[in-house]
């Protein structure tokens, strides 16, 4: 059997996967009966149909008309291993980490990083790292700085980067996030770290 | 037309008028043109990102600045079609055929004057559809019961799939998918956090905006940087904006059925502006002389951009009607109301009229002031085309960003919309169209919640979906659809249209 769709055959694991994934959880709840639905009733009903519909498609990649390579986008199978070891030790471990909020935090960070760094070109790693650290920086490091920090890291994920050129781009955009969302908007953002 | 409609209109521009709303309008058009204009960024993102921003509106000032957003759009991604070969918008991809060609030729003036008069022509019509139809099927929605509510979301989401590029069975997986995520958070009836993880974050459920922002804003954004940029702009070439009287013959009648078209398949669940540019192409190249499309006919310019501007418009009919979107950005309306404490449906035509009115009459003012936008202003737009993707990406991710953290300030969001990008750029990659998963998202919790109620009425008897007639008609309407799009002939002429 040889795959000649690629898109298909990565398409179909995926949809069986979150089918399977969302009939698994829903077990723990209870089903309860047509008449009255429990909370897991709906999610089972639905999560079966895609996990059948998503092994039709998985099917469907080894005789498709459509021809589309086996290997759709870079994926790095070591970095995602490392993301489900490092993730999985930190939820299950959570009680041994509790004296160690920091510790934790830095783990789940270690995690997640491997997990997006495993799909996908650089430029997406960059781009998604960039927008999560802003999201846990905005509060102890303030708008200002993480905005810098925002708009350096996804630059780089682009062709060309000109210094001079993102120099003048962050300061701007700086300027205009405290005057625009902070001033104008009223948003509660802190503008420095410790503010 | 009937006493009633007239008192009704007047009533709108009484609200719509007011130097508020008229300010909030302008707000809207105008970023809208902004972001038509600019490739990349599109009115789902926009207005994702200015919903937590609308919480210190009115209700009425809100929605005026959003809609405002998604037509203004309209007219903004013909502007880049044209000039620059690249749709501004996604409903624009069609315009760029001849409308590039025509700017090639030296006739950039006209195409985009065309473009915009069709568009104003259009929106002024949809206008009036909406005003004439919206409030009979409010009264027909009002006797709508669980079980007819069940109905009509089946009919929207099979309508969503089957319109939906590419394979069918992707789409109704996608569908499936967006139904279970919408899920997550706390059930209603029984109190459990469901697919919640233990994490407090989302046992009030995924919010909206992050999955949209993230499958369609950061998604695009890095499947644009894998493309690369090439661009040439045809900044200096636009001379005269006046169309000549051969471009006005031959385009009028190419409005007048682009405006139809639009009209009426933006009503359609899954409809819209996409759609309505597509179809009113694919009917202009069937009529008349068409040996110059491809080459710079100004049909081709006029017929889809009158369609998309229609239907970007006509299809709030199902919104504000049943409470139903038909695509994203309807969802996004819906996610707005929520925020004023509306709840969408037939009611709001009842309870709220200077609401449903006032918005009706401020989509003809906002049409009027795009006009003037796009053509006496047109050298500005232009200049924006020349700032480089390289420093408008980070830029759209700093609004983004800054967009989801308000939404409950807190980190777990903007983290949380990262992975649904890591996820949306894995459905670009594996050719899945994420629209479909978007409208489940948002009719995954209604949908059970009706499904329970009429399951609850009917004593557990599921065959009442079918015996309870607007039901049953419904239903029966969504499995037409279904099969007719699994027949050979119409799968293959299916894919031959949307690989066009």
């Amino acid at each position: 059997m040889k795959v000649k769709n690629g898109k298909d055959f990565w398409a179909g694991l995926m949809f069986t996967g979150f089918g399977l994934g969302f009939m698994l959880v829903a077990f723990n709840y209870p089903m309860g009966s047509a008449v009255r639905m429990g909370p897991a009733y709906f999610p089972t009903v639905l999560g079966g149909l895609l996990a059948i519909l998503g092994a039709v498609i998985f099917f469907r990649a080894f005789v498709s008309k459509f021809e589309h390579p086996f290997k759709v986008f870079t994926f790095r199978l070591p970095l995602l291993i490392g993301a489900l070891v490092v993730g999985g030790a930190t939820y299950f471990g959570d009680s041994l980490l509790k004296g160690a909020p920091l510790a934790e935090f830095a783990l789940t960070g270690l995690a997640l990083a491997l997990f997006i760094g495993a799909f996908g070109p650089r430029a997406m790693f960059l781009i998604l790292l960039a927008v999560v650290i802003f999201g846990y920086a905005l509060k102890p490091l303030g708008l200002v700085l993480s905005t810098v920090i925002l708009i350096v890291l996804s630059a780089l994920g682009g062709h060309d980067f000109r210094k001079q050129e993102i120099v003048i781009l962050t300061v701007g955009l700086a300027l205009f996030g405290v005057l625009v969302f902070v001033k104008g908007l009223g948003l509660p953002f802190n503008l420095w770290p410790g503010e | 037309m009937d006493i009633g409609l007239i008192h009704n209109l007047s009533v709108g521009f009484g609200v719509a008028l007011s130097l508020q709303n008229l300010m909030y309008c302008f707000l809207g058009v105008l970023l809208g043109t902004l972001i038509g204009v600019l490739p990349g960024i599109g009115p789902v993102a926009t207005i994702a990102m200015l919903l937590p921003v609308t919480f210190n509106l009115s209700p009425i000032s809100a929605l005026i600045m959003l809609a405002g957003i998604y037509y203004g759009a309209q007219y903004g991604g013909s502007t880049t079609a044209i000039l620059v070969n690249l749709p501004g918008e996604s409903s624009s991809v069609i315009t760029c055929l001849d409308g590039y060609q025509m700017a090639r030729q030296g006739r950039a003036g006209p195409a985009l004057a065309i473009a915009a008069m069709g568009s104003f022509f259009a929106g002024s019509v949809a206008t009036v559809v909406i005003a004439l139809f919206a409030p009979p099927l409010a009264e027909v929605a009002l006797k709508f019961g669980p079980a007819e509510y069940f109905s009509l979301m089946i009919l929207g989401l099979v309508g969503a799939t089957v319109l939906a590029h590419g394979s069918l069975i992707k789409a109704i997986a996608m569908t499936l998918l967006g139904l279970l995520l919408g899920l997550v958070g706390t059930d209603v009836n029984s109190g459990i956090a469901r697919f919640s993880f233990g994490l407090p974050e989302l046992s009030d459920g995924i919010n909206f905006v992050v999955v949209a922002m993230g499958v369609f804003g950061f998604a695009e954004i890095v499947s644009n940087l894998e493309q690369g940029e090439s661009r040439e702009v045809f900044v200096n070439k636009v001379t005269g904006l006046m169309p000549t009287w051969k471009d006005l013959k031959s385009s009028s009648g190419a409005i007048l059925r682009g405006t139809a078209i639009g009209s009426m398949l933006g009503i359609l669940p899954g409809g819209g502006a996409l759609l309505s540019s597509f179809a009113a192409y694919t009917l202009e190249k069937k009529i008349g002389d068409t040996s110059k499309f491809g080459k710079g006919e100004i049909r081709g310019v006029a017929a889809p951009e009158s369609a998309n501007n229609a239907g970007a418009q006509t299809s709030f009919i199902p919104l504000l009607t049943l409470g139903i979107p038909s695509n994203p950005v309807m969802a996004l309306m819906i996610g707005a109301m929520m925020i004023q404490g509306i709840a969408p449906g037939p009611q709001v035509m009842t309870e709220r009229p200077e609401l449903f009115w006032g918005m009706i009459a401020s989509m003809w003012i906002g049409n009027l002031m795009l006009v003037v936008l796009n053509l006496p202003l047109i050298g500005m737009w232009v200049k924006l085309l020349t700032v480089p993707y390289r420093l408008l990406y980070p830029s759209i991710l700093l609004f983004c960003c800054v967009g989801v953290y308000s939404l409950s300030n807190a980190p777990f969001d903007v983290m949380l919309t990262a992975l649904f990008g890591l996820l949306g750029y894995i459905f670009v990659k594996l050719e899945c169209e994420p629209a479909p998963l978007i409208l489940g998202f948002i009719l995954g919790p209604l949908m059970e919640e009706n499904l329970r109620r009429a399951m609850l009425l009917s004593r557990g008897d599921a065959t009442v979906f079918f015996t309870k007639p607007i039901s049953g008609v419904l239903l029966g309407i969504a499995i037409t659809l279904l099969l007719i799009t699994m027949a050979p002939t119409v799968r293959k002429t299916r894919e031959v249209a949307f690989q066009e």
